[in-house]
């Protein structure tokens, strides 16, 4: 017998997968989303939270860089 | 088999559309074997497709151009020395890909090579002479208000940025035709907006924008031809003309006598997008622009006539510092909207443009298609003569732009590619290893497998695989 998951492969560093999983654990996105984890780089997801995860990490990346100039307005 | 979880169809995952520019082996490859064909009735268009072929596949055309029966396969093969078995593979296949040679059998059963029949006659015509005349006669008396080079340059410049212009949508939209609109649209480097039906830019279009003036010209035409037939011209007899124009000489007038009434409707498009120039609709005569010669040099390594600059100046016009600005010195409203593509401009004065790099205004063109390369690209293209004096503060680089602005667009890009996904159907709970590895092992073999992991007995292949995967899997079960 074998089980057979429809989903999409994330490939990403560790340190962005332990993201993931840190968004899967405190429901941030409303639900859980992860159907399984592969290894230190490889994460199985259900298809429909793509969109929003990438809006969710484009946010993350938002508040993570600085300006490193000034407009000198 | 149980499936436990459903979704959609279709899934746009990695939204990444790159521009395809073709060059003419490529174009002819994707067209049918009889538009080929048509094709090969011109000796221009043969001369051409022979000087874009390998080196090798030159050597094999000139050798069987004159043989007129079919020449086995072996002796093809025994022309070139095994060290070269890679490149004469490579030769072999673009000819046949171009149908410049077919396949015939040879008494006995040999395979045997033979040139097609059309492009043997037609490139000896354009070699040795012979037939009808195939380059534009010039037998004209001197042209009472000849033009020079420097004024054919000018003209099809403003021409062909009148285009350009259209498409970023500055000010001035007037000296389009609706024709060109067309064809901008049809590319898909334009599209109708939805609500009022005005023409705006595509994200295909910001990357044609940023593309060497002969890659845009090129891309154009190819969807110009597109549509040809639409405007009852022919695609073949088009493009046989435009090759022809290559074949001329720059700031030399040609007469249109003996053209037939497509080719002059042909002439007057090619007028308006700057590829030649008439004085009027009826002169009689025409001089080709530096644009229509440099149609076969899309290769980078593009020999013969320079390569029309886009800037009036010739000379780069922008300054990048270390601080992220860029001073771009133009007055030109197409290179400001260009800049402004991936900058933030912040001041404009009468010859002078002032931006920064920002990372919003870096990730908005990233998020339009463009890459990080391309920006990079532009800004060293037109680079103004001074950076090239600026110490780069004792770090190596291979460009003049400083090495922090360069690597911070970088970085800027891979920051949004910090995850790839990939659509794909997992299998676990194996019962044993062996099924395991025989799953895997097909799923390998066929090329859809993108994750395995063999103590935990999980894999995972792609979307594309799975019915295949699946059926193997349903009978492989039932035999054991």
């Amino acid at each position: 017998m074998v089980n057979v998951m429809k989903g999409v492969l994330v490939e990403c560093d560790p340190a962005m997968k332990q993201f993931l999983l840190h968004l899967d654990e405190t429901l941030a996105l409303g639900r859980k989303f992860i159907l399984q984890d592969l290894d230190d780089t490889h994460l199985f997801i259900s298809p429909d939270i793509v969109e929003t995860l990438q809006a969710r990490v484009d946010d993350l990346m938002d508040q993570l860089s600085i300006p490193v100039h000034d407009k000198g307005l | 088999m149980s499936e436990s979880s459903k979704s959609k169809s279709s899934l746009n995952l990695n939204p990444s559309p790159t521009l395809q520019c073709k060059d003419l082996h490529e174009y002819l490859k994707s067209r049918s074997a009889q538009f080929l064909e048509t094709l090969y009735n011109y000796p221009t268009i043969c001369l051409a497709v022979y000087r874009e072929l390998p080196e090798l596949a030159r050597h094999f055309v000139i050798r069987l151009l004159f043989v007129e029966q079919p020449v086995p396969q072996a002796v093809v093969t025994s022309w070139v020395s095994q060290t070269y078995a890679k490149e004469q593979a490579k030769s072999c296949e673009a000819l046949s890909e171009l149908s410049v040679w077919q396949e015939a059998p040879i008494p006995g059963g040999m395979p045997g090579w033979m040139l097609a029949q059309s492009f043997k006659k037609n490139l000896k015509v354009a070699l040795l002479g012979g037939g009808r005349p195939w380059s534009m006669s010039s037998s004209l008396e001197p042209d009472g208000k000849a033009r020079d080079v420097a004024f054919l340059d000018a003209y099809a410049l403003e021409r062909w940025e009148c285009v350009l212009h259209y498409m970023v949508g500055s000010a001035q939209t007037e000296g389009i035709s609706a024709d060109a609109v067309r064809i901008l649209l049809h590319a898909g480097l334009m599209t109708r907006d939805a609500e009022d039906g005005s023409a705006v830019i595509t994200r295909a279009g910001f990357q044609f924008l940023l593309l060497s003036t002969a890659k845009q010209v090129w891309l154009f035409l190819q969807h110009y031809l597109h549509t040809a037939e639409k405007r009852s011209l022919s695609a073949a007899e088009c493009l046989a003309f435009l090759y022809q124009l290559s074949f001329s000489t720059l700031g030399k007038d040609y007469s249109t006598e003996g053209m037939s009434n497509n080719m002059l409707v042909f002439l007057q498009h090619l007028r308006e997008f700057g590829l030649v120039y008439q004085r009027k609709r009826k002169a009689g005569r025409f001089y080709p622009t530096r644009l229509a010669l440099n149609i076969t040099c899309v290769k980078e390594s593009g020999p013969s006539v320079a390569p029309l600059e886009t800037s009036p100046h010739h000379q780069g016009y922008i300054v990048v510092e270390t601080n992220y600005r860029v001073y771009a010195y133009t007055q030109s409203n197409l290179q400001v909207a260009l800049l402004g593509l991936f900058t933030e401009l912040v001041y404009r004065f009468p010859n002078l443009v002032v931006g920064v790099l920002t990372r919003e205004s870096v990730r908005q063109a990233l998020r339009g298609g463009i890459t990080a390369e391309q920006i990079i690209h532009y800004l060293e293209q037109h680079s103004h003569s001074q950076m090239l004096k600026s110490e780069t503060g004792g770090i190596k680089s291979t460009s003049m732009l400083p090495p922090t602005v360069v690597d911070q667009i970088r970085l800027w890009e891979s920051e949004r590619n910090r995850f790839t996904y990939t659509e794909g159907v997992v299998y676990n709970q194996f019962l044993s290893q062996a099924d395991f590895v025989v799953l895997r092992d097909y799923a390998r073999q066929q090329g859809v497998l993108t994750w395995q992991n063999e103590r935990s007995r999980t894999m995972v292949v792609r979307r594309a695989g799975h019915d295949d995967v699946r059926k193997f899997w349903k009978r492989y079960s039932k035999s054991s």
